[in-house]
């Protein structure tokens, strides 16, 4: 269970975050534009929040109060970027096999077959289409046996035909790696089918009159209706 | 006169002093691009002024620094070792002016990595000096490349700072730029001519690298 309750101010906006994700797959949904990257690059070590506490099990990542903010390295947290952010000077394989150990290079090639991308080892990320790139980004954070799985719109680089195939196999894979997964979308029907928790973002007026985000939980819906 | 002697020395220095000057230039990138250093303008600044100094002038602040009275020449004269009016000083002279091209491009090169693949790189458990290894060291590798050409070029051509502390002793420092001016100065045409035809071969060869380099960084 991951759990985020902090406070981020940016130039536009105070950011604020408050909610829990248990097992299975969280959809952090909002229009684009509400901070949403943040909120993953917060919880994953690269941005630093203001304030607040990020637990992930029982492990503190982040305490503002403690002054705990644990390095990305150390926090064993997958994370597949909007762009996939895949090394472009290595091929399929070498990007799987940088993140393992040195004893365990060969396992590279078992994560490719599992993606269905065995095939396409020795092609670099320019060389593969936009559904190889995203499985060869899933196939990779997956190699470091992450604690927590972050999903930054993941089907947005996708054309519509390849996403629907996409979404059966991200479920198919989900429920037989039963890792705690956190997706960030701005489309409602991937939040509806893929979503067993919703949180949303919503914008709002501070006591002073600033915007607000708020990333959290709302009962009785609101503008997102599930 | 042999003009083979000269370019071969020519060579020898410049190839010894761009593997000193893309240690350095390196090592300073990597270390003032990350952002815990203090007054790292002030370092910067000093890495920076042989490029805006004559170099004759850096040449003679190399003499203070070097000769036998200055600080780190008394020190080696203890030891019996004597750097000016040799060659090894013609080398340190052409580090010192090609070491601000090297740093600058290393710079460049090494910012304009993408942040999210070393972002990445970190979500995924890399460490700083795997990172810097396995991911940002070839992503920047064609800019480097490019900067190693220029620091190349210009190690190759130093003549002021050369001249100051090395000296233009025939056979034993005189490189190619000094022994080009000789040979003008004493109107051997025939072999000024020869310095001409050689560096215009080696200047085409370099701009070619560099801007093969400069296309593959691009991308």
């Amino acid at each position: 269970m991951m759990w985020a309750r902090f406070q981020k101010q940016f130039s536009l906006f105070l950011l604020k975050v408050d909610f829990k994700s248990e097992n299975g797959t969280t959809i952090l949904w909002a229009e684009s534009g509400a901070g949403k990257t943040s909120i993953l690059d917060c919880i994953a070590g690269l941005r630093r929040p203001d304030s607040g506490e990020i637990r992930l099990d029982e492990t503190l990542l982040f305490s503002a109060e403690k002054g705990i903010d644990l390095a990305p390295q150390d926090r064993h947290i997958g994370y597949v970027f909007q762009d996939y952010a895949l090394f472009p000077h290595l091929s399929a394989e070498g990007n799987v096999a940088i993140v393992l150990p040195a004893k365990e290079k060969h396992e590279a090639r078992q994560y490719l077959e599992r993606f269905g991308l065995a095939r396409l080892k020795n092609r670099h990320p320019g060389e593969l289409s936009g559904g190889e790139r995203q499985r060869l980004a899933l196939a990779r954070a997956l190699a470091t046996k992450p604690r927590l799985l972050l999903l930054d719109e993941p089907f947005s680089a996708l054309d519509l035909r390849t996403r629907e195939q996409t979404y059966r196999e991200f479920a198919a894979m989900r429920d037989e790696l039963d890792i705690c997964t956190l997706l960030v979308t701005h489309s409602k029907t991937e939040a509806d089918r893929l979503g067993q928790q919703v949180i949303e973002i919503r914008e709002a007026i501070g006591p002073q009159g600033e915007y607000e985000h708020l990333a959290g939980q709302f009962p009785g819906g609101g503008s997102y209706e599930s | 006169m042999n003009p083979w002697g000269p370019l071969l020395l020519s060579v020898r220095v410049a190839l010894i002093a761009t593997a000193i000057s893309f240690v350095l230039g390196l090592l300073f990138a990597r270390l003032l691009t990350r952002k815990t250093v203090r007054l790292s303008f002030l370092w910067e600044g000093l890495i920076l002024l042989p490029m805006v100094f004559p170099p004759t002038i850096t040449g003679y602040l190399l003499l203070l620094l070097l000769g036998k009275r200055g600080p780190v020449g008394s020190l080696l004269d203890q030891i019996g070792i004597h750097i000016v009016f040799t060659w090894p000083a013609a080398v340190i002279a052409s580090a010192t002016v090609s070491l601000p091209l090297m740093y600058q491009n290393c710079k460049a090169a090494l910012l304009g990595v993408n942040r999210r693949y070393i972002d990445a790189a970190r979500t995924l458990g890399l460490s700083e000096g795997r990172i810097f290894r396995q991911v940002i060291f070839p992503l920047a590798l064609p800019g480097i490349l490019g900067g190693v050409a220029l620091a190349f070029a210009r190690a190759l051509g130093e003549f002021g700072t050369t001249l100051m502390i090395a000296g233009n002793i025939p056979g034993r420092t005189q490189t190619m730029p000094l022994a080009l001016y000789s040979a003008v100065e004493g109107g051997r045409s025939a072999e000024a001519n020869m310095y001409l035809l050689i560096t215009v071969v080696i200047s085409f060869a370099l701009i070619a690298v560099v801007s093969v380099c400069q296309k593959r960084a691009a991308k």
